[in-house]
């Protein structure tokens, strides 16, 4: 990193430090950050933890739990509790794939919209408004019974359908942003769109990026549960939502307590999971709020 | 400088004119009509062409077969010809054949339609009822115990998996205590007494899906109708009101909810979206007959047809809610009614 870079970064770092000082860091903030930190280290961690390989068939069949497998076997034999743990990887990785790809581009689609607008605006918002009236989940099913259902696709297909909303909130506070003395010098300076949005639109607006990641992130653990949960999760990437699915099609489900130790445990994880990101973004509610108040 | 009212989930501008609105409308169906016809000719996987590539198993090798079943699908035509042919069919209602059921897709929806309107309206409608009535107590005793509990038990519905959620009824209220039934609109091959046995019947099957959907829309809708509440509360005109002494129910629900449902209009129509997700995940999961359970086997079955047929359906059902909440607006906001006028 040259000089320059380092400073850019420090200066970035120290507005952020600042922000969150300034507002009141709640207890919700931090239960969330615990939660999703917890799961975190869960999927970091799954090789040294799981006390099995996920995919090798370790025991009997629809064992129930015993010292060597504490949440049973599942009905060809793979030891659940690994399952579980490494679920943790794939949920959060689409979670945090998806949730980057969907800011990215509301930011990208938000900040220009907003800095430029005119009609590049009002074009832009139009597909915007056009996006989000398309029904989402009925959408995803038509295009991944095409398509296949890679996690990849999956990823792109919860991005891709999930940026239209972050877009407008980012550009109502981009036309903002816009109008403070210090843009319009450095416009009148010769800065460029790209500078611009690049030194100062980004990270004014990180707050607001944060908070929409962490709110996107949380929305595509719950697609991807939901797809998985319709079938249609990769069926080499075994996913919360999927376990789910496969719990459920194991016969005779409902007449046994097979599901406490196969189905729930999943089921509590994604909950969980999902609360985390939600208090998170509760807690950074009063940090991207302020901003909102002085500019909006 | 015009505030905009927009945030995640804010579709349309809610007070822009009307013709923009309607034509905004328009050209997202035609854009939803266009997806609908260009994903199977650009999407690898459809199983007519499977029968015209020579690698696959399904290859046709008769060129004359292979020819004249081109020419019953009209593939040999130009691509706008087809696109034209296409936007003609379904002008005349025909939505295709389904490959699987071999019966026509717009039979099966109107078949299984009526099933997820009963699912999903009363829904809806409770849910907007139980959100915004806690929300706005909540709201009005913003930060007292009641408060938190509620803001508590609101999150937790949030946050669990809409099916999560449904496994855990069927399992407490359907297995355990074994008080309705585990799937399926009416049961099997019954013979009713009279139409109010039958009716009983589909109402008991109906309960806990409905409950699960409710139970999960109104998750989500709380936290809207609770902030909402107190952004109201916060206002001049509120403090003005307490201080002509008017009681605390004309305060509370004349004067405080009342103006707290109207930005809660717009986002309640833009959840039908996160409703018809839920709904698809309840049907498969109880084996309701609606259009959600169609599109799942469909998935199974690989039954294109069927699928673009229920995804069409479910874009003009947003479609129509947006325009439900717009006109909504304008009856609820008296404002609205004569010029768009600027916040």
């Amino acid at each position: 990193m040259s000089y320059v870079e380092v400073a850019q970064v420090r200066s970035a770092v120290h507005r952020l430090h600042r922000r969150l000082g300034s507002a009141r860091v709640s207890g919700i903030f931090w239960l969330g950050l615990g939660i999703l930190a917890l799961f975190g280290g869960l999927a970091l961690a799954a090789p040294w933890i799981a006390p099995h390989d996920p995919r090798a068939f370790v025991g009997p069949p629809l064992a129930p739990p015993s010292p060597g497998h504490p949440l049973g076997t599942n009905d060809v034999g793979q030891d659940i509790l690994s399952e579980l743990i490494f679920g943790a990887r794939i949920s959060l990785g689409v979670g945090l794939l998806a949730g980057g790809l969907a800011v990215a581009l509301a930011t990208l689609v938000g900040a220009v919209a907003g800095y430029r607008g005119g009609t590049v605006d009002a074009v832009l918002m139009r597909w915007v408004d056009a996006m989000l009236v398309l029904p989402r989940l009925p959408l995803m099913i038509v295009v991944a019974a095409y398509v296949g259902t890679g996690l990849p696709v999956v990823i792109l297909l919860i991005a891709l359908l999930g940026w239209p909303a972050p877009a407008r909130v980012i550009r109502a506070q981009a036309l903002a942003i816009r109008r403070r003395a210090h843009i319009q010098s450095a416009r009148l300076f010769g800065a460029g769109l790209g500078y611009i949005v690049r030194r100062h639109l980004v990270p004014e607006l990180s707050p607001l990026i944060v908070a929409i990641f962490v709110g996107q992130a949380g929305r595509a653990v719950m697609l991807e549960a939901g797809l998985a949960f319709l079938g249609l999760g990769d069926p080499t990437a075994k996913s919360w939502g999927l376990m789910i699915r496969y719990a459920l099609d194991s016969g005779g489900f409902f007449f046994t307590h097979r599901w406490v130790w196969w189905l729930l445990p999943p089921g509590l994880g994604l909950t969980l999971l999902l609360l985390g990101f939600a208090l998170l973004g509760m807690g950074l509610e009063p940090w991207t709020h302020p901003l909102t108040r002085r500019h909006g | 400088m015009v505030r905009r009212r927009s945030g995640p989930g804010w579709a349309f501008p809610a007070r822009a004119p009307w013709a923009p609105r309607l034509a905004l409308y328009l050209l997202t169906l035609w854009g939803m009509l266009t997806l609908n016809f260009l994903l199977p000719r650009a999407m690898p996987g459809d199983p007519l062409l499977a029968l015209m590539d020579p690698e696959s198993d399904a290859y046709l090798a008769d060129p004359g077969i292979r020819e004249r079943i081109l020419q019953y699908y009209g593939l040999d035509r130009p691509l706008w010809e087809q696109y034209l042919v296409y936007l003609g069919r379904l002008a005349r209602g025909e939505l295709g054949w389904s490959i699987a059921l071999n019966t026509s897709v717009a039979g099966l929806l109107a078949e299984h339609l009526p099933w997820t309107l009963l699912l999903m309206v009363p829904s809806i409608l409770l849910a907007t009822l139980i959100s915004v009535w806690a929300g706005a107590h909540a709201g009005w005793r913003r930060d007292t115990r009641v408060d938190r509990a509620l803001l508590v038990a609101f999150l937790l519905l949030d946050t669990v998996p809409i099916f999560l959620l449904g496994i855990l009824l069927l399992m407490v209220f359907g297995v355990y205590l074994g008080r309705f039934p585990l799937s399926g609109g009416q049961t099997p091959f019954a013979s009713y007494a009279s139409p109010w046995a039958q009716l009983a019947d589909i109402l008991r099957h109906l309960a806990l899906p409905m409950a699960t959907l409710t139970l999960g829309l109104a998750g989500r809708n709380f936290l809207l109708a609770r902030n909402s509440m107190v952004t109201v509360l916060g206002m001049e005109f509120m403090q003005v009101a307490r201080g002509k002494g008017l009681p605390e129910p004309t305060l509370k629900y004349r004067h405080g909810l009342r103006n707290a449902v109207l930005p809660l209009v717009t986002r309640f129509a833009m959840q039908m979206g996160a409703a018809l997700t839920g709904m698809i995940l309840i049907e498969t999961l109880f084996a309701y007959p609606g259009m959600g359970r169609l599109m799942f086997t469909a998935v199974a079955a690989r039954d294109y047809p069927v699928l673009e047929g229920g995804f069409l359906v479910a874009g003009v059902a947003v479609l129509l809610a947006n325009a439900l909440a717009d006109l909504s607006y304008a009856w609820l906001d008296p404002r609205t009614r004569e010029a768009p006028c600027p916040t």
